[in-house]
């Protein structure tokens, strides 16, 4: 069973026990122990999903880490949020997904202009099962709480990932000014309705909608 | 120790006469009391020969002498900066990464090619940091600058440390270093796992990683 910590908080360590762990390719910094490296083609989804990332554009280049020890895995000084999965699904950007257990199945599913916003295309990268995760977002993440009661509108350029019972749809404020130049860079949201949790950060993406 | 960590990207250091300390070029944020800034046109201590081996071997940077009565505090380019105190051990550090260290501590220059032959040689260049490396020993402080801050990992005789080349910031006490492989078919047909060079440290002492493979 491997073992999810921060050291610090940019700083993901894993202990392993002869087990396994999925991780995004290249971002090892260090590791006690005995470890093999070994690059999963197509995202470690057999062919089927080979050719769905390659089709979707969802494409993370993903390495195998097994072995004895701890593993310690960092991104460009990013800052490690840890997600315990029990059975529900999360969406999250491929660029944002660090590390995830090998009981943890990752997919691509449609999201719609959402994502055209984002600058990611049009499809997100969904992890399944029980087991922890490990994202990475520029400067640390806040988790905002979405209820029936309570919609969160997000900028598409500080989403991160979101879980549980939600629906998403893009919405946008372009009117008159934003053509006549006053636009107030906050022309496209993505609102959640529904019951969940969504992780911002606080760092803005270059989006196509932030430039509007 | 005459270094204080006073925010995690900024280092507070004493100045007291007699007392030298050596910095980057350009790297003082701010000062209280008298204090002089004087270029070191050597690059640090030692006389002429010194300054030629560090011309010779790339490890000399731009370094100024700071002098007088006061505190200084010390920062580069927003990246995080970490104090390491010495007590007799010797650290070795690029010098590129040296923000600022005391006077106390004798510094030098030491060829990597000769820990481990050939490959020490081909870990200069896969690293980018070339086959010399600057040395620091005595009783002192040193401040050391890091992209994402560092952590420090404990080598045991027992317990050798596998570090990224690009992660690696520093080391300390008494270690032996060496390249280790692992290019097989795969990295041959570009399907590496882009994990197919690591530094093996291994002896006793203390590594200190950076949460980054960006370069400063």
């Amino acid at each position: 069973m491997a073992l999810f910590r921060l050291q610090g908080s940019r700083v993901l360590a894993v202990d392993l026990t002869d087990d396994a762990v999925k991780a995004r390719n290249g971002s090892m910094v260090a590791y006690t122990g005995k470890m093999t490296f070994k690059r999963l083609t197509g995202g470690g989804e057999g062919l089927r999903g080979l050719v769905t990332r390659r089709v979707t554009g969802e494409s993370m280049t993903v390495m195998e880490v097994k072995g004895f020890g701890t593993c310690f895995f960092a991104e460009s000084a990013a800052e490690i949020n840890l997600v315990r999965l029990d059975g529900e699904k999360l969406y999250v950007e491929a660029s944002n997904l660090l590390c995830t257990e090998a009981t943890l199945r990752t997919g691509t599913s449609f999201t719609g202009l959402r994502g055209a916003s984002e600058g990611h295309g049009l499809f997100t990268t969904t992890v399944e099962g029980s087991g922890q995760a490990a994202l990475t977002s520029a400067g640390p993440a806040v988790v905002l709480r979405v209820t029936p009661q309570t919609p969160l509108s997000v900028d598409p350029g500080a989403y991160v990932a979101h879980t549980g019972n939600l629906r998403q749809h893009f919405q946008s404020g372009v009117n008159w000014r934003t053509f006549a130049g006053e636009a107030s860079g906050e022309a496209f949201q993505i609102r959640f309705e529904g019951d969940g949790l969504v992780y911002v950060q606080p760092s803005e993406r270059v989006t196509v909608g932030g430039q509007i | 120790m005459a270094f204080t960590q006073l925010t995690s990207k900024m280092v507070r250091a004493d100045v007291a006469p007699g007392q030298v300390v050596f910095s980057q070029r350009g790297a003082m944020l701010a000062y209280t009391g008298q204090v002089t800034f004087t270029p070191s046109i050597t690059g640090g201590q030692g006389g002429l020969g010194s300054m030629l081996g560090r011309r010779i071997a790339h490890e000399a940077v731009p370094l100024m002498t700071v002098e007088g009565h006061g505190a200084v505090m010390f920062g580069h380019g927003g990246h995080h900066a970490h104090v390491v105190d010495l007590s007799g051990e010797t650290l070795y550090v690029e010098s590129d990464r040296l923000l600022a260290f005391e006077g106390s501590l004798e510094q030098g220059t030491m060829f990597m090619g000769s820990q481990g032959g050939v490959m020490g040689v081909i870990r200069g260049q896969v690293t980018g940091q070339g086959l010399f490396t600057t040395t620091l020993t005595g009783y002192g402080s040193v401040a050391v600058l890091a992209h994402g801050g560092v952590f420090e990992l404990p080598v045991t005789p027992q317990a050798a440390v596998h570090v990224d080349p690009q992660a690696y910031v520093a080391h300390r006490g008494d270690l032996r270093n060496r390249l280790s492989t692992a290019v097989g078919w795969r990295e041959m047909v570009g399907r590496g796992s882009g994990e197919s060079f690591q530094l093996e440290l291994s002896g006793s002492g203390t590594v200190y990683v950076q949460a980054s493979e960006e370069k400063l």
